[in-house]
């Protein structure tokens, strides 16, 4: 219990003082998205922080070691959901993403993402490859990525298997592996891309060709990015003012309190607001670098640390850049930021592991 | 070792690879933000108001105009409109069909609702039907909720509440068809007569509503607004009672009635029949009803008072007679005998009293219209001198009566034939020029403006538009003027005159004086077999029937012209409607 306590205290406060700050912004934001309408969104999302706030100090005792040891266990924990979901999953959107969960509706793809880094970390901890003949191990690893992507893929969700698709090539990329196999890599994707294309839903089809033209559908799928990039361009430097945003109340902006929240922030606070936001995202993915990078001789932990920092930030990047028309719409959340439990659950869990790295260290 | 040592550099320099590419990820983010925020804010700020501003143009309510004694004769009605929210447009066809059952869409609607779709205006409403009844409202009252992009508004429409009485005077408004004001496609201008010529004071200034909408179309609030300026009012010098008159004494005659304040030159009555329903127009006219109009062949959409020319045929005597006596020394006691016709050169000229009129003088010639009497005083005189006398009385000038469209008719001279026929003046043209055949041609209102001058002795200068305002005398003798009025007198009162059966009843006396105006030549062969009655004509054919007149004698008030088309001579239609019209103008008046 003592020892607890001494844990608790020399945890990286400022860390998580950054952390809880993003999340704060979220909460203003989804206040305002859901002013005028019913309050449940709002107190449910306190609710979620909280417990996920909760979950992150809880995590954050944990030593590295517990998830090391029980890596291919919890990988097979996520395969069984995602598999449950194929069959079982609660539909909403046009797509099969939750289940429920003792009364919750609960999103497995999310949590399998750190399952997923964990085990690929400890794969490439044991397996380090040196010769060339040992390339051959890298099948299994690759069916470790395919298999969830695969199925989060078919669910669909594009944005989430897009993320775990990074996430895994950044943490290859990590174990040291030759440059060649990244071109190779890169070489096949080239030729596959046709068929995949043809696998794509219509609707994703059209969402990745509006991307470049979004005027010549305006009413269509355009829409959305062109609401999108005139609540963010309308914000100006300093926004509308909080709550005071016409596009996201006058229900312009779709989805403005999950996938569109940045966009929102954008009409509200303006320029400053987003580059506040930016700002934060890269201090706290910042410090978790830093606190990574300390362990140059432990490949487990870096490779975990770098897969759950790059999730954070790849799925910052890539909400962001959806909503402001950089990057096609595929349906992802900003993280702590945006409305929804499992993925915000998922980056508090996240944190708590990468404040768990800290604490070793230190 | 050196392996370990190589693989942690490896290490480094790939995280430092990520570490890059991420914030090379930020950057680019960072300027696409700058980009939109920054550089296109005013863009964007724009969009942002489109998406959520829908203005509606309040269009102003058009100013009344009066009569002389402040009837409304045009005003404005309510006109409830259903609109519809222009980025909704491709839900009209759905709409309409869901609303048929219940509201009468005709195909002049539908028509409109097609050229309303495409109009490129400030408005982003289009409007889909107009003058809604009762039924239609109350039936909106309910479904409200299952039509969100409709909206019921109120406007001001033209409104005449004596639709065909004042149609030619008043004119008409429609659509404007003006490029400068295009971005106010439902305003409507005054299209003719007084509403066009004095639309920039009847229009007042167009104001507008913002309404902010959420994505649906929902109005969530009226944002500002800026009200219409309704237009001017305007007074006129018309008179209800004579304009009814006219209307009701003019009903299945073609022509015109003309009457005009030889006090102060108001024009009290501007008739011209057939007339046509100037609320057709405001109401927006279809597209056959004014093909039918366009190709009536009585032509009503004519103003006859202005822009038709007839010969003024006998009528003319009194200037002929006017110029002999005041600048060509002729005696009023020169008498000259009619034998029913005369011979001048190789030409043989016919009195219209085919046994003739006898020994006559001037006052006698005048009073019962001799031809003959004329004939030979047009042998002193010569067409020149006549024409620029006649210039006077405003024949062959337009009299700048307030209204466009006047027409100027033709007062021949020398210069005038060569000009247009290319051939010299022949003598006997100066004949036939004096009893107002041949060449010359005027208009109803130059007719009456001759007859208030004669009466008057002033140059009076017509006016629809309420002024008080005094004329300049003509510079011609009280003497002659006297004997001409004498004479018109005579042509009512003495049981010899022309008109003798149109005296007024009662103690008013009306002076006048009737015209014929020839339509055709009457061949050599006619003469000699007997003219054709006019009855037996065909009705193009037939001679216009022409009177002018003013009264009462003593103190001239009212100056009266009626011409009634083919409907034979001036004693027989257009003098006895002139009675009717004077005596209820005169009733008004005492």
């Amino acid at each position: 219990m003592i020892e607890n306590f001494i844990k608790l205290k020399n945890l990286n406060w400022l860390f998580i003082f950054l952390v809880s700050f993003l999340s704060f912004v979220g909460l203003i934001m989804i206040y305002s998205a859901t002013i005028g309408e019913e309050s449940k969104i709002f107190i449910s999302h306190i609710y979620k922080i909280l417990f996920g706030f909760f979950l992150m100090i809880l995590v954050s005792l944990i030593d590295l070691e517990f998830w090391k040891r029980n890596a291919y266990f919890f990988y097979l924990i996520g395969l069984i959901l995602l598999i449950l979901v194929f069959f079982y999953g609660y539909l909403g959107k046009g797509a099969r993403r939750w289940i429920n969960f003792l009364g919750y509706n609960f999103q497995p793809s999310e949590i399998m993402k750190i399952f997923l880094i964990i085990t690929l970390a400890k794969f490439f901890d044991e397996k380090k490859i040196r010769e060339p003949r040992d390339y051959l191990f890298l099948i299994l690893p690759i069916i470790l990525v395919t298999i969830p992507f695969v199925l989060i893929l078919i669910q669909p969700d594009l944005g989430t298997a897009m993320l775990i698709l990074f996430v895994s090539i950044v943490i290859f990329f990590m174990s040291g592996i030759n440059w060649k196999f990244f071109f190779f890599s890169g070489l096949c994707t080239i030729i596959i891309t046709p068929y995949l294309w043809g696998g794509l839903k219509v609707y994703q089809k059209k969402r990745i060709l509006t991307l470049f033209n979004p005027e010549s559908d305006p009413l269509g799928s355009g829409y959305h990015i062109i609401q999108s990039q005139i609540a963010v361009g309308s914000g100006g430097t300093f926004g509308k003012g909080w709550t005071k945003g016409t596009q996201s109340h006058l229900d312009f902006l779709p989805e403005k309190h999950t996938d569109f929240i940045f966009s929102m922030l954008g009409e509200e606070f303006g320029f400053l607001g987003t580059l506040s936001v930016i700002g934060l995202i890269c201090l706290i993915t910042y410090m978790a670098y830093d606190i990574t990078g300390r362990f140059i001789h432990n490949n487990f932990n870096r490779m975990v640390g770098i897969g759950i920092i790059s999730n954070f930030f790849f799925a910052s990047f890539i909400n962001i850049s959806m909503v402001i028309g950089i990057l096609p719409i595929v349906g992802l959340p900003l993280p702590l930021v945006s409305y929804g439990g499992s993925s915000m659950l998922t980056y508090f869990i996240g944190f708590g592991i990468i404040l768990s790295l800290d604490r070793n260290q230190s | 070792m050196n392996r370990e040592i190589n693989h942690e550099k490896k290490i480094r320099r790939r995280t430092l690879v990520i570490g890059l590419s991420k914030t090379f990820f930020m950057l680019l983010v960072s300027v696409k933000l700058f980009y939109l925020q920054i550089l296109q804010k005013s863009k964007y700020g724009k969009l942002s108001d489109t998406n959520r501003i829908k203005i509606k143009i309040l269009y102003p309510e058009r100013g009344t105009i009066y009569d002389l004694y402040n009837n409304e004769i045009a005003s404005n009605k309510i006109d409830y409109q259903l609109s519809i929210f222009k980025d909704k447009k491709n839900l009209i066809n759905r709409y309409i069909n869901k609303l048929k059952g219940h509201i009468n869409f005709s195909d002049k609607d539908l028509e409109e609702i097609k050229i309303n779709i495409n109009k490129q205006d400030l408005s982003d409403f289009i409007t889909i039907k107009r003058n809604l009844s009762w039924n239609d409202l109350e039936f909106f009252e309910f479904m409200k909720n299952k039509f969100p992009f409709l909206l019921i508004t109120k406007e001001k429409v033209r409104n005449y509440d004596n639709e065909m009485i004042f149609s030619h005077v008043l004119g008409y408004v429609g659509f404007n068809k003006n490029i400068k004001k295009k971005k106010l496609s439902n305003l409507k201008v005054g299209i003719s007569g007084i509403e066009k010529k004095l639309d920039s004071k009847l229009l007042g200034a167009d104001g507008w509503i913002k309404f902010e909408t959420n994505s649906k179309g929902i109005v969530k609030k009226e944002l500002n607004k800026k009200f219409a300026i309704p237009g001017g009012n305007i007074k006129t010098h018309l008179v209800r009672e004579i304009q009814e008159k006219a209307f009701n004494e003019m009903q299945g005659i073609n022509g015109a009635v003309v009457m005009i304040d030889c006090k102060d030159g108001g024009v009290n009555c501007l008739y011209s029949s057939p007339s046509f329903n100037n609320n057709e127009f405001s109401d927006g006219v279809s597209r056959e009803r004014w093909n039918e109009l366009i190709s009536d062949e009585y032509n009503p959409l004519l103003n006859r008072c202005i822009a038709g020319l007839y010969s003024p045929g006998s009528t003319y005597k009194l200037i002929t007679a006017l110029h002999a006596i005041e600048n060509e020394k002729f005696g009023k006691n020169q008498t000259y005998f009619c034998s029913g016709h005369i011979q001048f050169g190789s030409r043989k000229f016919h009195c219209w009293k085919k046994e003739g009129h006898g020994k006559l003088d001037l006052h006698g010639a005048i009073m019962k219209s001799c031809d003959c009497y004329f004939y030979n005083l047009a042998k002193k005189i010569d067409i020149d001198k006549l024409a620029s006398f006649s210039n006077k009385f405003s024949y062959g000038n337009v009299t700048g009566i307030d209204i466009p469209n006047e027409l100027n008719g033709i007062m021949p001279n020398r210069n005038w034939k060569i000009q247009n026929r290319g051939e010299k003046w022949q003598r006997g043209e100066t004949l036939n020029s004096a009893i107002g055949q041949g060449f010359m041609l005027s208009t109803p209102l130059q007719i009456t403006l001759m007859t208030a001058r004669i009466a008057t002795g002033k140059n009076i200068i017509p006016s629809i538009i309420y002024k008080k305002r005094n004329f300049e005398r003509l510079n011609i003798s009280e003497e002659n003027l006297n004997f001409i009025k004498k004479s018109m007198f005579s042509v009512v009162n003495d049981n010899n005159g022309t008109a003798y059966n149109s005296q007024l009843t009662g103690s008013l006396k009306m002076a006048g004086k009737t015209g014929t105006s020839q339509v055709r030549k009457i061949t050599l062969e006619e003469r000699e077999d007997g003219v054709i009655e006019n009855e037996k004509l065909d009705y193009r054919l037939r001679d216009h029937s022409i009177f002018t007149c003013f009264a009462p004698f003593d103190d001239p008030k009212y100056s009266l012209t009626v011409v009634a088309e083919h409907m034979g001579s001036g004693s027989k239609v257009a003098a006895p409607i002139s009675k009717k019209i004077m005596q209820s103008a005169l009733k008004k008046f005492t």
